[in-house]
């Protein structure tokens, strides 16, 4: 018995010295040698913009490229959209680094850019060896529910070639308008058709158009002020409102707060509305009028007939001279 | 070597005494999976009514009546009221019936919607009524 005891703690006693001889090798120190740099035409590149890509909208792209200045110089940036982007598409001719103070400051490197189809270049025209340069993408109309790719390549003096692809994006089918002005009895119909606000007398010419009466009313003993309201839902919201004849549509009107958009606000929350909340949203047993609306509130509505969607955001309201500022998103099924 | 046998099967015990434990039906549950307690106490402690925005639509603080069952609530003028969501405060361990599982239809004033108390020993059930009024104007 005391023979097995004995062998049985040899055996314990090796196993013991397996993890100490292991931690004894790992402690083994190795000499650091700094790697090489590589002299070679290299590149990267970082998409900048962020949320659904929207029409009239930038994609904004960082592109770097750099090689040993013992090598050569750069030559050219080029960046090829698979479709062509509107006017308003251009490489940066400016390479940019941050400064000690936090702010960009721009290096010019050569002539502005030059597009030509679906082909946007910089040609250098200053010994440069490493620059960094923002393309910014203006999304064609045409552009809507499709895909765009990106390639971006660059040459140097040493005739070397390098690119990058990014992407496929998509691109919404949403419809984007900022900062329209409704003003009681002055502008205050609401066509998410034409996204405009039409006066009493554009209305009156275009009264199948109209969505939405936007009203202001200080009535005592209620809370009324900034309201949405259908042309056709008659009732005692729209009495005393001018609505013009034949304007009947009677809009379908969920309120929402604290949904503050980017896009619409403008403001520092990191939200944003795509095609797929359009997609997605539940009108059944709406009413036709959403009352009350506030600062930085919104409604999602959606037109008589089905043909749009839209979220309405309130970005600022007046009581004094009965108006509002909206930005509206639309999306067409 | 017998002294280690007692120590395994001493061992042995404990998950066993556990298993006895856990099937002891000290703390009975109802059909919901909810416990049930021994309180008797049965009634509505606040109540808030949310729009389809998640605000509430209340005009001010709701009036509960214990004695009589009843909830008033007044709500903003234009509130619609197809399209509320409830929310009651209970008496510690009580739930409600029928559940709120979504947005309540009030729109029918004549019809108040009348919710069922159950306190936490499920013996007593208290149904209050809702009643709401809407905000008119005062001229």
């Amino acid at each position: 018995m005391k023979k097995k005891f004995i062998s049985a703690g040899i055996r314990a006693g090796w196993l013991l010295l397996f993890p100490v001889c292991l931690g004894f090798l790992s402690c083994e120190e190795k000499e650091y040698a700094i790697p090489a740099a590589k002299t070679q035409l290299q590149n990267d590149v970082i998409k900048r913009s962020i949320g659904p890509n929207i029409a009239g909208l930038d994609i904004e792209f960082a592109y770097a490229m750099a090689l040993a200045s013992s090598r050569g110089k750069l030559v050219s940036a080029k960046v090829e959209a698979s479709l062509a982007g509107s006017e308003g598409t251009y490489l940066e001719h400016r390479s940019f680094y941050t400064d000690g103070g936090g702010q960009d400051v721009g290096v010019e490197i050569g002539a502005p850019s030059a597009t030509s189809g679906n082909a946007t270049t910089v040609t250098f025209s200053k010994d440069t060896s490493a620059a960094t340069l923002r393309y910014f993408y203006r999304i064609p109309e045409s552009a809507k529910g499709q895909s765009v790719s990106f390639k971006f390549s660059a040459t140097s003096s040493t005739g070397e070639t390098v690119s990058y692809d990014m992407g496929p994006y998509q691109i919404a089918k949403m419809d984007l308008r900022l900062d329209i002005t409704v003003k009681d009895s002055v502008a205050a119909y609401i066509s998410l058709e034409d996204m405009k606000v039409y006066t009493v007398e554009e209305a009156r010419a275009n009264p199948g158009k109209i969505d939405l009466v936007y009203l202001y009313r200080n009535v005592p003993g209620i809370t009324f002020n900034h309201s949405l309201i259908s042309p056709g839902a008659g009732s005692p919201y729209l009495a005393g409102v001018g609505v013009p004849a034949g304007a009947g549509r009677i809009s379908k009107i969920r309120k929402e707060w604290a949904l503050r958009d980017r896009h619409l606000a403008r403001a520092q929350f990191g939200v944003y509305i795509d095609d797929l909340d359009f997609e997605k949203l539940d009108f059944s047993g709406m009413p036709g009028e959403a009352l009350n609306m506030r600062a930085e509130s919104g409604a999602w509505v959606e037109t008589a007939d089905g043909a749009y969607r839209a979220y309405i955001y309130f970005n600022s309201v007046n009581n004094n001279g009965k108006q509002a500022v909206v930005s509206i998103k639309r999306y067409k099924p | 070597m017998i002294v280690l046998i007692r120590y395994k099967a001493i061992l042995w015990l404990f998950p066993l005494m556990g298993l006895w434990a856990a099937c002891k039906d000290d703390f009975p549950v109802d059909e919901d999976g909810l416990l049930i307690t021994e309180r008797a106490e049965c009634y509505v402690s606040n109540f808030e009514l949310l729009g389809t925005d998640r605000q509430t639509v209340r005009t001010k603080n709701p009036v509960i009546d214990t004695v009589a069952q009843t909830v008033n609530v007044e709500v903003f003028y234009g509130t619609d009221l197809r399209n509320l969501y409830p929310q009651f405060s209970l008496v510690t361990d009580a739930k409600l019936d029928p559940k709120i599982t979504g947005m309540v239809d009030f729109s029918d004033l004549s019809k108040p919607k009348v919710y069922t108390v159950v306190s936490g020993n499920r013996k007593v059930r208290k149904p209050y009524t809702v009643y709401i009024t809407v905000q008119q104007p005062t001229n």
